[in-house]
């Protein structure tokens, strides 16, 4: 038990908001993209694109800040075939998604042979946003919050701030509600002259971002490389985590606190031996904690009405 | 004498010649092509005898359409891939010439072991397909059928043929109890199998290392670290050795299973009342259960044989390649099994040919690596595409009304004009 109480410190609290960061990032992403009537298991893809394209320009311009700047905006495009696909192809959503998943496996793959001559991981980032820990003045000296909180690295607090920002955008801002009106009712957000296909591109391309700065998280700040396959699910848990979370940003964070936790816990039992069981034990605890809240949580929030269900207008006679 | 009374003679012509010919194909005689030309012309002769020229012609004019969209969508696939080599600096030409010699002549073997397994996977998100569901977590069940096979292929001490059919049945049957959870949670709760089964995917991922420490992998030694003991040989799956003498030495039976497997599955799926029940299902939740079909029975139904399906995958791989377990076969036939089933359009007739299409395309890319410069990571991107162009169906469709609307624009113009 002695052992037990030697992992359950501050520690372990700082590590459960790092590890959720990721997950939080595309769990928002999913929120939005979900809410306007999109469902998007590409999100794998999505981060692991983001993450291998901020390693590639934090490794060739030696600054982490366009690494991630160039993950966010690799995921936004690579989200884009999506949207194509489901929206103006009308493509069944989740089978758009498996193929963007097996298409972003390639393409890291390819690149990964291009850019550095061999499949596997990267060299080390020498310069990565892991290094940068900004302590925020008084509020980081709070026990146990502060450095919970207060004193992050980078990406973590810009998801703090995205969080906030998208509750507030979700529920406050004409975009936002025609964004949800577009996974309600879309045939009732036509009728008043806005285009349900603008807002559902939105929505994925939104999604495509977040998860885009996910990816980069676990590339440029939370290790130094990039690793083929190194997201290990984290985007169909944030799925999960939007789920769980009732299709809200806020909610989808809180979820995600808790895959960070099941995470956080699992490296600490894994390094510190605690239990005289195999680690990969413990490697699946996040896994069965995604099952559990899919499973216990689901019924208790109501999905977007028409998520998932195609929306095609007769423009014109053909 | 009535030409017509040799119908049955035909027919039953026809299914030797196939049958002969997939056996000495799949063993890498290339005879067996002629072999089922002639049980393809000879199904052809009687369908004509059965039902006249103009069924026959229908019958064509069906199965050409139905390989328009795969065929065109791979010729733009392998125009692309050409452009993404131009880009990379690497040959083209050189390097689809080594691609396709490799694939489906030099190393036509490794195509066929590459094969198998993915025409389990494939088969199983397929049948999952029809009930509308997506078993993405193929990977994991994959896993539990090699390690159960591993398990009772070391433990088994039976006569030969008796002991392979157990571990095939026995090892498949627990992969589809690791559908379990997934199934009845869709069936209460509603949780999306999507998730649930990728969990379990990882799940097992993770406790393979576990299961092979415990058959004899030693973590302390390098060369026998991350893989089980061997099985005995008594219970491997015979090889093409056995009878074609010329055959390649690893080359094994479990393609054929995999093809009795795709018929099987095509007969339950068509032909069956539960096949029947699972496409309603997949195809209209409240017109199935407006006919009192059960939704939760069917859901069950499928994702359990599902599981069953992509277990033997795993039991074809350690039984008839590998005859261990290796820690992260990493070649992710659950994965590519999805893509297999997508581009067959989840028929299982289908999986055949796309499963031996996909075995080929990496078949060719490691032979490509190795004649020439080209990294078959460029087989990766080039998968993606034709998947990409395959399922996109509607890109068709959009473009062919777009064409035909340009097409009586101008020729209102025309009549304008005149």
């Amino acid at each position: 038990m002695e052992a037990f109480f030697t992992i359950a410190n501050t520690d372990l609290l700082v590590a459960m908001v790092r590890l959720s960061t990721p997950i939080t990032l595309a769990a928002i992403g999913a929120v939005v993209c979900e809410r306007s009537g999109i469902v998007n298991i590409a999100m794998e893809g999505i981060m692991i694109v983001g993450a291998f394209f901020a390693a590639v320009g934090a490794l060739y311009t030696g600054n982490p800040w366009v690494g991630l700047v160039m993950g966010v905006v690799a995921g936004g495009l690579f989200s884009l075939i999506h949207a194509v696909a489901t929206v103006s192809f009308h493509l069944n959503h989740v089978v758009s998604g498996a193929v963007l998943n097996i298409l972003a496996m390639g393409i890291t793959r390819y690149f990964m042979v291009i850019f550095f001559g061999h499949p596997g991981t990267t060299d080390s980032i020498a310069n990565n946003l892991g290094q940068l820990r900004w302590a925020i003045p008084g509020l980081s000296k709070i026990p146990v919050i502060g450095r919970m909180l207060f004193s992050q690295t980078p990406i973590v607090y810009f998801t703090f701030i995205l969080v906030i920002f998208f509750a507030w955008f979700m529920k406050k801002t004409k975009v936002g509600l025609h964004i949800r009106a577009a996974g309600e009712h879309p045939l009732a957000l036509e009728t008043i002259g806005v285009s349900v296909k603008k807002m559902r591109y939105l929505g994925v391309f939104i999604s495509g971002l977040t998860s885009g700065m996910g990816g980069a998280y676990l590339a440029i700040e939370n290790s130094a490389s990039f690793t083929e396959g190194m997201t290990n699910g984290r985007g169909f848990i944030a799925l999960a985590a939007n789920i769980s979370g009732g299709w809200n940003p806020i909610g989808a964070f809180i979820a995600s606190l808790f895959f960070g936790f099941a995470d956080a816990l699992q490296v600490r039992f894994q390094v510190g031996k605690v239990f005289d069981i195999p680690e990969e034990i413990f490697i699946i605890f996040p896994y069965i904690a995604t099952i559990i809240a899919v499973a216990g949580l689901v019924r208790r929030s109501r999905p977007p009405k028409e998520v998932g269900v195609d929306f095609m207008i007769e423009q014109e006679a053909d | 004498m009535d030409i017509k009374k040799l119908k049955p003679v035909f027919f039953i012509a026809s299914i030797v010649f196939a049958v002969i010919g997939t056996t000495l194909y799949m063993g890498a005689y290339f005879s067996g092509l002629l072999f089922l030309l002639a049980g393809v012309l000879l199904f052809l002769v009687y369908k004509w005898l059965e039902a006249g020229t103009a069924a026959l012609v229908s019958l064509i004019k069906a199965g050409a359409r139905a390989l328009m969209v795969p065929v065109f969508g791979i010729a733009i696939a392998i125009v692309l891939g050409a452009l993404v080599m131009l880009a990379s600096k690497y040959d083209p030409v050189e390097s689809y010439r080594a691609l396709f010699y490799g694939a489906f002549i030099r190393n036509w073997h490794v195509s066929v072991l590459n094969a198998a397994p993915l025409m389990f996977t494939g088969l199983s998100v397929a049948l999952a397909f029809h009930a509308g569901l997506f078993n993405i977590g193929a990977e994991g069940q994959y896993y539990i059928g090699a390690m159960a096979a591993t398990f009772l292929g070391l433990n088994l001490n039976l006569p030969p043929f008796l002991s392979l059919i157990l571990i095939f049945v026995v090892a498949g049957m627990l992969a589809s109890a690791w559908n379990i959870v997934p199934a009845i949670l869709k069936v209460r709760t509603g949780a999306h199998e999507v998730i649930t089964t990728m969990m379990l995917a990882h799940t097992a991922r993770y406790l393979s290392p576990i299961f092979i420490r415990a058959h004899g992998g030693d973590p302390d030694t390098s060369d026998h670290a991350y893989v089980t003991d061997q099985l005995p040989e008594a219970n491997w799956l015979p090889r093409f050795r056995a009878f074609l003498p010329e055959a390649n030495y690893r080359l094994h039976v479990g393609i054929l299973i995999g093809i009795v497997m795709a018929l099987l599955v095509y007969y339950l799926l068509y032909h069956t009342r539960i096949g029947f029940e699972i496409r309603a299902v997949g195809q209209n939740k409240d017109a199935a259960r407006a006919q009192g079909i059960s939704i939760g029975r069917n859901i069950m139904v499928a994702l359990l044989l599902a599981g069953f399906l992509a277990g033997l995958a795993g039991v074809n791989q350690v039984v008839g390649l590998d005859h261990k377990l290796y820690e992260n076969l990493s070649a992710g036939y659950g994965w590519n099994g999805i893509s297999v089933a997508l581009l067959a359009s989840s028929h299982p007739i289908g999986v055949i040919f796309t499963a031996l299409l996909w075995g080929a395309l990496d078949a060719g890319g490691q032979y490509m690596s190795r004649v020439t410069d080209t990294s078959n990571a460029i087989v990766e991107i080039i998968k993606g595409i034709i998947l990409f162009l395959v399922v996109a169906k509607y890109i068709y469709a959009f473009l062919g009304n777009r064409f035909r609307r340009y097409r009586r624009r101008k020729q209102e113009a025309a009549e304008e004009a005149a």
